[in-house]
């Protein structure tokens, strides 16, 4: 613990509190209460049980009372360390030396139910997809969108067929077809171009598809299959509709959350409410008589149905089909009437918010199959639920825990959802701002080496090992990303390529990330350390002290190591930086672009280090580590880093960070994640599929 | 051009705002900037920030020096404190900025004024930043609070923040037929009966939801009924009359930062300078009452010696904001962390300055505009190394139509400064007593008319 009175989470870790008016002051005080006032002022950092969470675990405490006393009166609480001193440190001191540290989780909680405004992300999607078959008249599907389809009916019993050509390194192993009623499929995303492969039987037979007649020699005197894939650009039948709205602000987060998907800080200002307003009727005018062949041959209450269901994601109450059919009387003509109708669905609330709100049922609420389409199809998809999906909810095939399971999986082998897990790594690993940084290499180029982290990761989460995130010595490239790793590039673009020795470290190697944690002239070893704790080990920092200082000055004779020399020499600084420092010097051989280098300014380049407990502040583990590598392997078997991933998945399903009472329900997923042997495929379902996340808040919640 | 406004009443004085042009200010701004000034340093320098004097000689010091020529517009605010939650934190002293609330768990004075005295103008806030919503910045990077809890950031783009304003995205009735053209009465009644159809939803969903939630639509539900204000506004004068009818009629906006550069440094101050443009002539417009402009945010990784013409220009050089602002336990100025700051500080101010240029250079009443807005100058610490919440820097300007003397400082002495924020809603015609927590009453001595 000796760490605990300086890694404190961040601010703001006060929770909740009363929403003061002008005028309104904080309650007096009067003589402290150890207990009372931890409650309210030490456990939304250390835990309710002093077993830790933003901040580091308290108990059970291991050092004497006198030093727990001195730690509270000196530094404590965080925010505002002369709060508590003398009396009021020793009460609470007593009260931390009653804790066990064991959270209570004997009757977990209920998630609240909410409103989930749709992000910008989900509102465009959701506008491009509802307009999609007009938007593109009978135009076929677009396979660089929308995925090749493999299809393979063979004449015995097998066990596994797999997909093996250029598009993926011939790998024989990475491109599982699936079996239904004997007939083997596969769907995805292939670069346009030409590419051969073949389809492997049982993980040895190499056999060309024989739906394909149009074959090359394979070298060995057989043949591969050859595929041509040409992207359809939408067709020229349809109407163009007008963006989505551009100008919507972004979304607001804490800063502890990496999502896009807070669903507490979504609220809609003038700003949003115009923006809305006016991209409604921008599309509605772009509609123009095309408007009609969103729901073919329909009547207008027809028409308000049937396209209302689509766009508010459930069917419509009478009233509303007559709200909507009555507000259509401002206009005469029958597709002005519809275009008005589209007009204010798509500014209406029930479009807006996707309802995790629940019917009442048994004492709390269960979401009911609509709500849960919705919230699978933008979890996983990104969009709005299909049509078809909505059609299961209808027939209660989401009402039950299998059902949500089977419509999970099947969304997994949609390219939509890798697209969308590629947007979760993306945040997870912060690389949305990799567009806004002061650096020598190109936009363009910064764009492509975060593409080719995401299609990794996304990659890693639908069919690798969960160690490959850190561990993986691969990753797909096209001719600007193998460029910039200085390896050959790829035949087919996107196709994955092998990296340099010193990269084999999964993400941890990867120049996106190397040069998203860094300076604009020089590398960032606190920013890539407190990136491996935070992001990837879910361990938070308070903020440095304010006696801290900046960066040290560039010294030409200096290393950046040297120069933070300071960090671990000061028993200050080191109570923190004992856990940071070594982690970003693993990264050394790495410089601000994201390069290999071997040295600098002439000073040989020194990577080594101690990796202090991986598994939380106090675990009491030093694991040597030589580079990335090392440091990679050791969080590819570390439980933390485990239980991180499925701590932020569990984040980004439900739309907010966990409450302290939802740990309950996050350790839940990270057990049966680790049970699992780390299944990453279940863990995506899991989370959405538990009884926990269709249960929601109790009737006491609800205003009369 | 010319949303919601019609040129044949501007010389159309409502009797009430007619008397508030004399008394009281009509308008606020407030202008933040991030990582506070060189205060008192950790060491016990003093601070380098406070103007002094009093009995008509005021001395400026030496990072409020660009305010030369101006202090007599201005009222320097000493000595007020944040209290001591999150005392030593830059996200903590942001969040309670203008809430005066811990953890931001208040509305904020600016949406506290919007909703209030601001709500008769067709846009009740307008929040503008430069570069603050970059590198992924999390909610605790803004300072206006829409309501307790949440807050909201502000637009970073100055195109669209002015063809939000001036395009009338919502209802364009061209000038010449502000009503009875066929076509733009068919289009109201569309945007009337949408309206309506939301405001119903709106508020049958609110019944349904627990407190959270209800809060989040609140905020909603706010929003469209000013929308279908500004509708039923369209055949009535406005309430705020132009000062300026050039401002509504021609509004310019010179801006040429293309949108794979307004990342950078290098065109920071093109950003910020735009958007104070656009403020001021929202407001010269009638369009708005209550501004915040936002210039990066707090903790911010702004490399200032890219900023050309600036005093700390040099290109070959990366001086963050943040980075500067942590220049060591003294005031040494042999650091070149410091110097830089101290620069940083003066450009901030400068810019500050050019905004009271802009609002002073146009004529309102027997005054400027100047003289009927108040603009404050915030930041969300004082000393940047320190992170000190006590001894804010707060600089006021704009007299109020009279009833604010300048030209001095005031010494507040470790007074909350939801005082001072109070005072201001006091001088914008919503007397209060007291703002967010320990707060007892309006910052005394701050009116004087």
């Amino acid at each position: 613990m000796g760490c605990a009175t300086l890694l404190v989470a961040l601010v703001g870790c006060r929770e909740g509190g009363a929403p003061a008016g002008p005028g309104d002051g904080p309650p007096p005080r009067g003589p402290v209460d150890g207990a009372e006032y931890y409650a309210a002022e030490c456990a939304s950092c250390h835990g309710s049980a002093g077993q830790g969470r933003r901040g580091p675990a308290l108990a059970p405490w291991s050092g004497s009372r006198d030093a727990l006393v001195a730690a509270i009166d000196e530094t404590m609480p965080y925010a505002n360390p002369r709060d508590c001193v003398g009396q009021c440190a020793e009460a609470v001191a007593d009260h931390v030396l009653t804790l066990t540290g064991e959270l209570d989780c004997s009757s977990p909680p209920l998630p609240p139910r909410r409103l989930r405004l749709l992000t910008r992300r989900e509102h465009a999607a959701t506008v491009r997809d509802l307009f999609a078959p007009i938007a593109s008249g009978e135009a076929p599907a677009n396979p660089c969108a929308d995925g090749t389809t493999f299809r393979y009916v063979p004449s015995r019993a097998l066990r596994s067929v797999h997909v093996a050509g250029s598009f993926n390194g011939w790998d024989p192993s990475a491109w599982p077809m699936r079996e239904e009623g004997g007939v083997w499929t596969l769907t995805r995303v292939i670069p346009e171009g030409v590419h051969q492969y073949k389809l492997v039987l049982d993980g040895a037979e190499w056999i060309a598809d024989p739906n394909v007649p149009e074959t090359a020699p394979d070298g060995f005197g057989g043949a591969n299959s050859l595929l041509t894939v040409r992207c359809t650009s939408g067709g020229t039948t349809g109407v163009t509709i007008a963006d989505p709205p551009t100008g919507l602000p972004p979304e607001t987060r804490p800063e502890e959350y990496p999502f896009d998907l807070q669903a507490d800080d979504g609220i809609v200002t003038l700003v949003h409410a115009t923006e809305y307003l006016a991209a409604a009727r921008r599309i509605a005018d772009a509609l123009g008589d095309s408007v009609e062949r969103l729901v073919p041959g329909a009547d207008r209450d027809g028409f308000v149905r049937t396209f209302g269901r689509r766009l508010f994601r459930r069917p419509l109450t009478d009233a509303e089909v007559a709200r909507y059919a009555a507000l259509a009387d401002v206009e005469t003509d029958a597709n002005a009437q519809r275009r008005l109708i589209v007009r204010a669905m798509l500014a209406s609330p029930s479009f807006l918010y996707r309802s995790e709100v629940g019917v009442l049922d048994g004492g709390t609420h269960r979401l009911d199959g609509y709500e849960m389409a919705s919230a699978l199809s933008y979890a996983l998809l990104g969009t709005t639920p299909s049509d078809a999906l909505l059609d299961a909810a209808s027939r209660g095939e989401l009402d039950s825990d299998e059902g949500v399971r089977r419509a999970a999986e099947a969304m997994l082998d949609d390219p939509r959802t890798r697209a969308t897990l590629g947007v979760f790594a993306r945040q997870w690993l912060g690389l949305d701002a990799i567009g806004e940084l002061a650096r020598g290499t190109s936009l363009a180029t910064r764009q492509k080496l975060r593409e080719a982290t995401e299609r990794f990761v996304s990659g890693v989460m639908l069919e690798g090992d969960f160690d490959a995130l850190f561990t993986g010595s691969s990753i797909p490239a096209d001719a600007d990303v193998a460029t910039h790793y200085g390896v050959a590039a790829p035949s087919t673009p996107w196709s994955a390529v092998e990296l340099p020795a010193e990269r084999h470290a999964g993400v941890l190697g990867h120049a996106s990330v190397q040069l998203r944690y860094a300076h604009s002239d020089q590398t960032s070893p606190i920013a890539r350390g407190v990136f491996v704790r935070r992001r990837l080990l879910c361990q938070e920092f308070a903020p440095p002290p304010p006696e801290a200082g900046g960066v040290p000055d560039v010294d030409p004779n200096a290393t950046t190591r040297e120069r933070f020399r300071q960090h671990t020499e000061s028993a200050t600084c080191a109570s923190c930086h004992q856990y940071i420092d070594d982690l970003g010097f693993a990264f050394e051989g790495f410089d601000h672009e994201g390069h290999v280098r071997t040295e600098e300014r002439g000073l040989p380049i020194d990577t080594s280090g101690v990796l202090r407990d991986v598994n939380g502040f106090g675990t009491d583990t030093d694991d040597p580590i030589d580079d990335v590598r090392d440091l990679g392997a050791a969080l590819a078997i570390a439980p933390a880093a485990q239980d991180c991933l499925s701590t932020q998945w569990w984040r980004w399903a439900h739309g907010a960070p966990e409450s302290e009472a939802e740990e309950c329900l996050v350790r839940e997923v990270a057990t049966e994640f680790r049970r699992s042997d780390r299944d990453l495929r279940k863990l995506l379902v899991d989370v959405l599929a538990s009884p926990s996340f269709r249960r929601r808040g109790a009737t006491m919640e609800v205003m009369p | 051009m010319g949303a919601a406004i019609a040129a044949p009443f501007t010389t159309l004085l409502r009797p009430d705002l007619a008397c508030a042009s004399g008394h009281g200010a009509r308008r606020v701004i407030f202008f933040y900037f991030p990582d506070g000034v060189a205060g008192r340093s950790q060491d016990g320098d003093a601070s380098l920030w406070e103007a002094r004097g009093s009995g008509g000689r005021l001395v400026l010091s030496e990072q409020l020096e660009p305010l030369a020529g101006f202090e007599d517009r201005c009222v320097f605010v000493n000595g007020l404190q944040m209290g001591g939650t999150d005392e030593g934190s830059h996200p903590g002293g942001a969040k309670k900025l203008l809430t005066n609330v811990d953890g931001g768990n208040g509305q904020s004075l600016d949406q506290f004024l919007a909703s209030t005295v601001g709500r008769s103008a067709p846009f009740p806030h307008l929040y503008l930043g430069a570069q603050a919503t970059v590198n992924g910045a999390s909610g605790d990077k803004f300072v206006s609070y829409p309501t307790a809890g949440t807050p909201t950031p502000p637009e970073d783009d100055p195109r669209r923040a002015f063809s939000r304003l001036f395009d009338g995205t919502i209802v364009a009735p061209t000038p010449e037929s502000p009503g009875g053209d066929p076509a733009t009465e068919l289009e109201l009644r569309r945007q009337r009966s949408v309206l309506d159809v939301h405001l119903a939803e709106l508020t049958e969903l609110s019944s349904r939801l627990g407190r959270a939630e209800k809060r989040k639509l609140d905020v909603h539900l706010e929003s469209l009924r000013t929308i279908e204000r500004g509708l039923s506004r369209m055949d009535m004068p406005p309430v705020d009359p132009p000062v300026s009818s050039a401002s509504c009629e021609d509004p310019r906006l010179a801006y040429d930062v293309s949108d794979e550069t307004r990342f950078e440094a290098a065109v920071f101050g093109r950003i910020l300078d735009a958007q104070m443009d656009v403020m001021v002539q929202a407001m010269a417009c009638g369009l708005t009452r209550v501004g915040v402009i936002q210039g990066g945010h707090h903790t911010s990784e702004l490399i200032m010696s890219h900023i050309p013409g600036s005093e700390m220009y040099d290109p070959g050089y990366a001086m963050r904001s943040h980075q500067a602002s942590h220049y060591g336990a003294r005031h040494d100025r042999s650091n070149r962390n410091f110097v830089d700051y101290l620069a940083q500080r003066r450009w901030w101010v400068a810019k500050y300055r050019a905004l009271l240029e802009r609002l002073a250079a146009i004529p309102e009443g027997d005054g400027t505009m100047l003289d009927h807005t108040l603009v404050l100058l915030c930041t969300e610490v004082s000393d940047g190394n320190t992170h000190s919440h006590r001894d804010m820097p707060f600089v006021l300007a704009g007299n109020a139509g009279g009833t604010i003397a300048t030209g001095r400082v005031m010494e507040t002495s470790g007074r909350r400064h939801g005082d001072l924020l109070a005072a201001i809603a006091t001088a914008m015609g919503e007397p209060l007593a007291g703002f967010g927590w320990d707060s007892r009453e309006a910052l005394p001595g701050l009116i004087t008319g």
